[in-house]
């Protein structure tokens, strides 16, 4: 019997594989619930303060092995969210971590305030790093904001924190630290790397918002770079994503320090890549004879 | 529960002129479940170039299910490889129909400008059970986007042609054949897939004459499951995903640029 079962503070979790933010809901009704049931959670997408209505036209590009995109958070705001959606996402019975985005810190502990009032939700997810709005500099792109920041939201909630990273950085290792430092229980990484695609025929953007975050697999070995020096830098668990398509992709991320992975972008080529990505992680642990994943997290030899 | 993505076999995949293909596969629940102006998202290559799957219009459901598409671009052309026995991966049936004619309705004016005829046939075949007057105006560049439509009319469909050089039907843009209808706003409804700009001149068109109809959108879609809010486009209530919210909109609904 292998065991799979990671933790992040209290937050136990049945097996380390989870969606990136924005890559899985709202979508519920489409896919098999039977199969969804089997991960490890699910990380719903950024929730903010106030209803957003997202990004003009067009939102994504196609670039090779991968996107771009700019969609913008698009979300009904945190009121409407615990009303309408939560109730559905909580029928699922796999833990939820939510994420979430406040446009100033004051934002930020409004929404916790409210999520506090709430029941069955396993981690928060602080996304510090969305690159579609037109913010000067993000909060992960500063190691003191982002230790205030999340300082501030660990006081308050009642629920382990993460904080998303940003790869658009000159060291994510300090910003780890910073979060750390900060109280975080957990960072996630990497969010999209900063990207744009022109059409060269009108020599505009290809995308409304101008820039964009590409993600896919073209940016896996940047990620994996990242969790490996991410997890020279911290002791808090590591969430490792950016470009994950198979279970060996997520086992590099493993090797790498990550205790928990996620499949993003993948979701929309392979609507069932999650669930191979656990499958294929079992595999490998019974061909090793590995009995624990805690042995395989940043077992990379040097 | 059953599967939305599923392996299935194809059993024909055949040029019907120099412009546009047809494949068809062996999906019999998709031809029970599929309902006119859906979709279907196909992966066309076995790794991830190009990565994006691609959407295709549900052509027919008959025996098999049919998609129409014309290869332009990577992924479609690396479907023109497909052959009888192969296997294609396919995401579906998709996205909000068309609505049916409401009542008091007789004529059927289905008007497309290139790859946007493929929801209309199996469109027709739905509403040839119901006796309505259909008409087909369609638009193409050349007469190499033009086809025998054999099926159009063997559905009752009577079927006008324009071309932008005048190789084929008439000469000009699908406009060109509005003036050969006699539209009538309490018995006329449209049905429109084609170029945004051409969408746009059936939109105005219609508003001027008093006319309803539903439009099928087209847009670049990562997801298509209503997840990922890639494909939205501008409607009078907000942005709307094409893959969900539509394809079908009312024709007034969409704000086309």
């Amino acid at each position: 019997m292998i065991n799979l079962s990671v933790k992040i503070a209290n937050a136990v979790f049945k097996n380390p594989v989870t969606v990136a933010s924005g890559t899985f809901a709202h979508a519920e009704k489409y896919y098999n619930l039977e199969e969804v049931k089997k991960l490890g959670a699910i990380v719903p997408k950024t929730v903010t303060l106030h209803a957003q209505v997202g990004n003009p036209p067009a939102r994504i590009w196609e670039t090779p092995a991968g996107m771009i995109n700019a969609i913008g958070i698009e979300n009904p705001g945190i009121d409407d969210f615990i009303q309408k959606k939560l109730p559905n996402l909580k029928k699922i019975g796999v833990p939820l971590i939510l994420s979430v985005l406040g446009q100033d810190s004051g934002q930020f502990m409004a929404i916790i305030e409210k999520l506090n009032t709430q029941q069955d939700i396993a981690a928060l997810e602080l996304n510090l790093s969305c690159p579609n709005l037109n913010h000067k500099i993000l909060v992960a792109q500063d190691p003191q904001a982002t230790q205030e920041l999340v300082s501030k939201i660990k006081a308050i909630s009642k629920f382990p924190v993460i904080a998303k990273l940003s790869p658009n950085v000159t060291d994510i290792g300090e910003i780890a630290l910073a979060a750390e430092a900060g109280g975080a229980d957990a960072v996630s990484l990497i969010n999209t790397l900063t990207g744009m695609a022109i059409d060269i025929r009108t020599r505009k953007s290809r995308i409304g918002n101008f820039m964009g975050g590409l993600s896919g697999p073209a940016i896996r070995p940047v990620a994996v770079a990242m969790v490996h020096k991410v997890y020279q830098s911290v002791k808090i668990p590591i969430i490792g994503m950016g470009g994950i398509a198979n279970a060996n992709d997520a086992l590099e991320f493993i090797i790498a320090g990550a205790t928990m992975v996620a499949t993003g972008t993948i979701n929309f080529i392979n609507p069932r890549a999650s669930l191979e990505v656990l499958e294929g992680i079992k595999t490998y642990m019974h061909d090793n004879d590995i009995v624990d994943i805690k042995e395989l997290i940043g077992s990379l030899n040097r | 529960m059953e599967q939305i993505q599923n392996i299935y076999r194809v059993v024909n995949n055949e040029k019907l002129c120099p412009q546009f293909w047809r494949l068809s596969f062996d999906a019999p629940l998709l031809v029970k479940k599929v309902q006119p102006g859906q979709f279907v998202h196909v992966r066309t290559a076995e790794g991830l170039e190009p990565f994006f799957r691609r959407p295709f219009s549900v052509y027919r459901a008959q025996r098999y299910m049919e998609i129409f598409y014309e290869p332009i671009g990577p992924g479609t052309r690396l479907l023109t490889s497909k052959q009888k026995g192969d296997t294609i991966d396919v995401l579906g049936p998709l996205g909000t129909p068309f609505v049916l004619p409401p009542q008091g309705i007789q004529q059927v004016v289905m008007i497309s400008g290139g790859i946007g005829i493929a929801p209309m046939l199996i469109l027709s075949d739905v509403l040839k059970k119901k006796n309505y007057d259909l008409i087909l105006l369609y638009g193409g560049r050349t007469r190499s986007h033009v086809y025998p439509m054999k099926e159009f009319k063997d559905n009752g469909v009577k079927v006008h042609i324009a071309t932008d050089d005048g190789s084929a039907g008439n000469k000009g843009r699908v406009s060109v054949l509005f003036d050969k209808i006699k539209f009538n706003p309490e018995s006329t409804f449209i049905y429109t897939c084609g170029p945004n700009p051409m969408m746009k001149a059936v939109q105005d068109f219609a508003n001027k004459n008093g006319l309803k109809g539903q439009a099928a959108c087209e847009e670049v879609m990562a997801c298509a499951l209503g997840a990922c809010l890639g494909c939205s486009i501008e409607t009078k209530h907000g942005y709307k995903t094409v893959c969900y919210d539509g394809p079908a909109f009312d024709l007034d609904e969409v704000l086309f640029h």
